[in-house]
């Protein structure tokens, strides 16, 4: 024990208080008071985050509660019935069997299965022009409205030059130009963070295509060298393409699925 | 001087709590309302400050914690090993780098999102963002949940630890487990270390102080040691290691010569050989302990010659025993003084030239001689008798002179309090020492014995009796008569006098009874002429002189009237008020009137009180207007007067002094509820 734990010291030389393991005691029986009156004066955001804290605590409690309940539960299994002549004394018993565990479980897993891994994005909603660009206004008096500023999340190669900026149609900021995407391999089930290489579809237009936008429902090819993909016939994969399950430009990072 | 003081390290917060903290201080600290229908920079500002808030205030916490913690590199090699061998190093710099890496990794994130956030185009996107900047920040945090903790768990213990000052004089107890050092400790300083028959008691560094020659000494008691390779050691022994090792300190050895810590002498011998080389360089004692059990002389020839041979090498050897106190003060001066030694010669020789620098800083202050004369110290006889006796006494080991027994021992050797009761008559001092038991009675002859205390008392009573017969003599004055002294031809004035005196009283009296109000001050009273009259003939003025000096005030009143007589009629309000002054002129002969009709007097008070009142402001009127020129411009001043006072009439103010205000908030106007109308309108 180190020197300055004075707490404990004291305890050693003069033990406790007489009533001291009595005041525990009650003190712990009261533990749910305390817990429903603070709840009842909580209020506001305090509130929020009791009552979320509160609530998980008890659903695991709950969890926990049934799948000991379940270890308990026997049922009935009439394939273990013994046949043939049984003596009296055994007659009331049948089979049992603890099956239900395992079949909780196994629909477990699946439902885990399910929920992960649903195809990629199959449909997307269409975007309106305006929701795609904003317009700039350009010239003197700012009345030459053709230029535009892209929106949403978009990948620039490397070797993209500029026009020259005055007879610039399409912006691309430089704040939403993205090279990265966070890739899951649906068969590994595990993400990576990949160097875009290149859009290839999106599905609101060609243009916005040519344009590199990424929206949701975009497939970008992606560079898995990293992986060590292999394909059959031994060369090493280094690019792939991945569907955008997420909306980048409300996110602030691409999410994508590769298409296998 | 550096001090090493590891309490003052804020708490670190586990993962879950950071968050929390971290959140519900952006959600309190930022503007929580916000519309879609605001300009859209608007919106993205309030976002952009919320992403940025949190950012920083991660920042700062984060800091705080890295700052907090002492580096390694910084601290002085004790401890950087110390906190080595309680934590380890590499853990500790892991975390404290993972938390630097999440710091970092927050601050682009924050970048990253405002940058983002410029491009929002509507509350929706800025929102969402917003969200997913928070989000990203909390899981970084929650990623460094386990360094958190870790890093809780060093404060905590950190904050316990001993305070060790590296750089004063230090004396640290080594050896085997179970020797007897934590009771050293015990002895020697004020530490209360914990003491138990079983090896392993001491698991920690223990520091205490004591006092030798005026200066403070640090003790360690360090954990015992076994005597295995470096390697084997656990992290209870490498505590004393590091102590030894990093220390410049006094070293005290101490060996158990009974052997009843459970190792022998034999082993007790190789760890000293073994751990020499932490000794270099630093006073070594040899301590044998528990020397009650087993002396030295008793020791097998083999035995004292395992421990002479370690003697020799380190010139000390002394016993002590914990139990009986033997030698612990010989062992714990004999260590500060090979310190202080050692610690002098370090500092000559480092300082090398600079010697004299230090040896002139010792400077030892002698009064000069003022004459030839021999002051030698004046020691009493008595005194030196007995420093004398105690000497010898320290010599033959045997007391010479029996020391006086206190009243207290004598008490204790009796039984204690309450059985034994010291004789408080023994050491009374009287003429004759056979009265020191004799009983005084309370009572004696008939009287109270307490009363003749005062030796002198008889010679004051005479003297007393003496003054009183003197007082006797003198001839009988008497006093109450001699007072007032009237002759009889006064005897008749003075009656009246007194019964008029008892009428104004019993006046005074009842009127005061009869008209509870507040009582005018005497000019501001209405006069009332009458009375005046009265009085005055009751008291002897005849009516011709009153008449007389009342017809002169009478034509004085009159010629002020006519000489104003215009600027009267223009300070008169209406026709009424004229009208009443041409009447207060004329007031001396309404008294005459009321007199030879005193039924219609009554009737004419009121208006009279009035009368008297405007004749005095309009006085004060003139006074105010006497150095004007002519009606014109006094009309003006009037108007002029007016036009400013009504304002302040307006707002019932005395005057322009008046700041009072009578009633700041008037509870009607605000209380109760408000449902209609505003809250001055209900």
């Amino acid at each position: 024990m180190p020197q300055n734990e004075h707490i404990e010291q004291h305890q050693r030389r003069h033990g406790h208080k007489p009533d001291h393991w009595e005041v525990q005691r009650k003190k712990e029986a009261r533990v749910h008071k305390n817990r429903s009156k603070m709840a009842q004066k909580l209020f506001g955001l305090k509130a929020k985050l009791y009552n979320k804290k509160r609530y998980t605590e008890k659903v695991q409690m709950k969890k926990t509660m049934k799948m000991h309940e379940q270890k308990n539960t026997e049922e009935k299994n009439d394939d273990a019935i013994p046949g043939g002549a049984v003596p009296v004394y055994l007659l009331d018993r049948e089979g049992m069997s603890r099956a239900k565990i395992l079949s909780n479980t196994i629909k477990q897993k699946r439902k885990e299965k399910a929920g992960k891994w649903a195809v990629p994005v199959p449909k997307v909603k269409a975007l309106t022009e305006d929701q795609m660009f904003t317009i700039v206004r350009s010239g003197k008096r700012k009345k030459k409205v053709w230029k535009r500023m892209i929106n949403k999340v978009s990948f620039v190669g490397e070797n993209f030059t500029r026009k020259p900026p005055k007879y610039e149609r399409f912006i691309r900021p430089m704040a939403l130009r993205f090279k990265k995407a966070h890739v899951t391999h649906p068969e590994l089930k595990a993400t990576f963070q990949l160097p875009i290489i290149g859009v290839k579809k999106n599905p609101q237009s060609h243009m916005y295509t040519t344009l590199g936008v990424i929206t949701k429902g975009s497939v970008i090819e992606v560079n898995v060298s990293d992986l060590g993909l292999v394909t059959p016939t031994g060369k090493v994969v280094w690019g792939k393409y991945a569907q955008v399950t997420n909306n980048p430009e409300l996110d602030g990072c691409i999410n994508a699925v590769l298409l296998v | 001087m550096v001090v090493y003081n590891f309490k003052k390290i804020r708490v670190v917060p586990p993962g879950k709590d950071f968050v929390d903290i971290i959140l519900s201080k952006t959600q309190r600290k930022t503007p929580t309302v916000v519309h879609p229908q605001y300009n859209i920079h608007r919106i993205r500002k309030f976002y952009m400050r919320k992403v940025k808030f949190t950012q920083t205030t991660i920042h700062e916490r984060m800091s705080a914690i890295l700052e907090d913690f002492p580096r390694l590199e910084d601290i002085h090699p004790f401890y950087s090993d110390l906190l080595n061998v309680l934590y380890d190093k590499d853990h500790y710099k892991l975390a404290l780098g993972q938390l630097n890496t999440a710091r970092n990794l927050v601050d682009a994130l924050g970048r990253d999102y405002v940058r983002l956030l410029k491009y929002g185009d509507s509350l929706f996107r800025c929102k969402q963002l917003k969200r997913a900047a928070l989000g990203r920040m909390a899981t970084i945090l929650k990623g460094n949940s386990s360094s958190l903790l870790y890093l809780e768990q060093v404060r905590q213990h950190l904050s316990r630890l001993p305070n060790i000052d590296p750089s004063t004089r230090t004396i640290i107890l080594t050896g085997f487990p179970n020797v007897g050092k934590s009771s050293f400790m015990n002895k020697v300083t004020r530490a209360e270390v914990d003491v138990q028959p079983y090896p392993f008691t001491t698991k920690s560094l223990f520091v205490g102080h004591t006092d030798y020659k005026c200066l403070k000494w640090q003790v360690i008691d360090s954990p015992g040691i076994l005597d295995h390779p470096l390697e084997d050691r656990n992290t209870i022994e490498m505590q004393s290691i590091t102590a030894l090792a990093h220390l410049r300190s006094c070293v005290l050895f101490l060996v158990d010569v009974s052997e009843h810590c459970g190792y022998s002498i034999k082993q007790q011998v190789d760890l000293f050989h073994n751990i020499k080389p932490l000794f270099s360089g630093k006073p070594i004692l040899l301590v044998l302990t528990k020397i009650d059990l087993v002396r030295f002389e008793e020791l097998t020839q083999e035995k004292k010659d395992l421990l002479q041979s370690v003697a020799d090498e380190v010139h000390d050897m002394m016993g002590l025993s914990n139990i009986t106190q033997e030698g612990v003060a010989n062992v714990k001066q004999a260590a500060c003084d090979k310190l202080l030694e050692h610690r002098v010669e370090i500092k000559m020789n480092k300082t090398g030239k600079s010697v004299e620098g230090i040896l002139s800083r010792i400077h030892l202050a002698q009064p000069e001689k003022r004459d030839h004369r021999q002051r030698a110290t004046f020691i009493p006889q008595s005194v030196t008798d007995r420093r004398n006796d105690v000497m010898d006494q320290a010599e033959d080991g045997a007391p010479s002179a029996p020391k006086r027994k206190t009243v207290k021992e004598i008490e204790d050797e009796n039984g204690g309090a309450g059985v034994y009761q010291h004789d408080m008559k023994k050491d009374y001092l009287l003429k004759n020492p056979d009265w020191k038991y004799d009983v005084i009675p309370e009572i004696f002859d008939g009287r109270n014995i307490a009363d003749f205390i005062d030796p002198e008392i008889e010679k004051l009573l005479d003297e007393l009796e003496k003054e009183e017969e003197v007082r006797l003599e003198e001839p009988e004055v008497n006093y109450a008569d001699d007072e007032i002294y009237i002759e009889e031809e006064d005897e008749d004035v003075y009656e009246k006098i007194m019964s008029k005196k008892s009428i104004y009283k019993q006046k005074q009296q009842l009127n005061r009874r009869a008209n509870n109000h507040t009582i005018l001050p005497r000019k501001n009273r209405p006069v009332d002429l009458d009375a005046i009259q009265k009085e005055l003939m009751d008291r002897g003025v005849d009516k011709e002189t009153l008449d007389r000096v009342r017809s002169r005030s009478m034509t004085r009143d009159a010629s002020v009237t006519t000489g104003r007589g215009r600027s009267l009629s223009t300070t008169g309000r209406s026709k009424s008020t004229s009208f009443e002054r041409a009447r207060s002129v004329s007031q001396q002969r309404v008294v005459e009137e009321r007199e030879a009709n005193p039924v219609s007097a009554k009737s004419v008070l009121g208006k009279r009180k009035r009368s008297l009142s405007t004749r005095n402001r309009s006085q004060s009127a003139t006074d105010k207007l006497s150095g004007l020129v002519d009606a014109k411009q006094q009309v003006a001043a009037i108007k002029l007067g007016h036009k400013k006072q009504r304002l302040l009439a307006l707002a019932a103010k005395r005057g322009e002094a008046d700041r009072k205000i009578p009633n700041e908030m008037p509870k009607h106007l605000f209380s109760g509820k408000r449902s209609i109308g505003k809250t001055d309108r209900r």
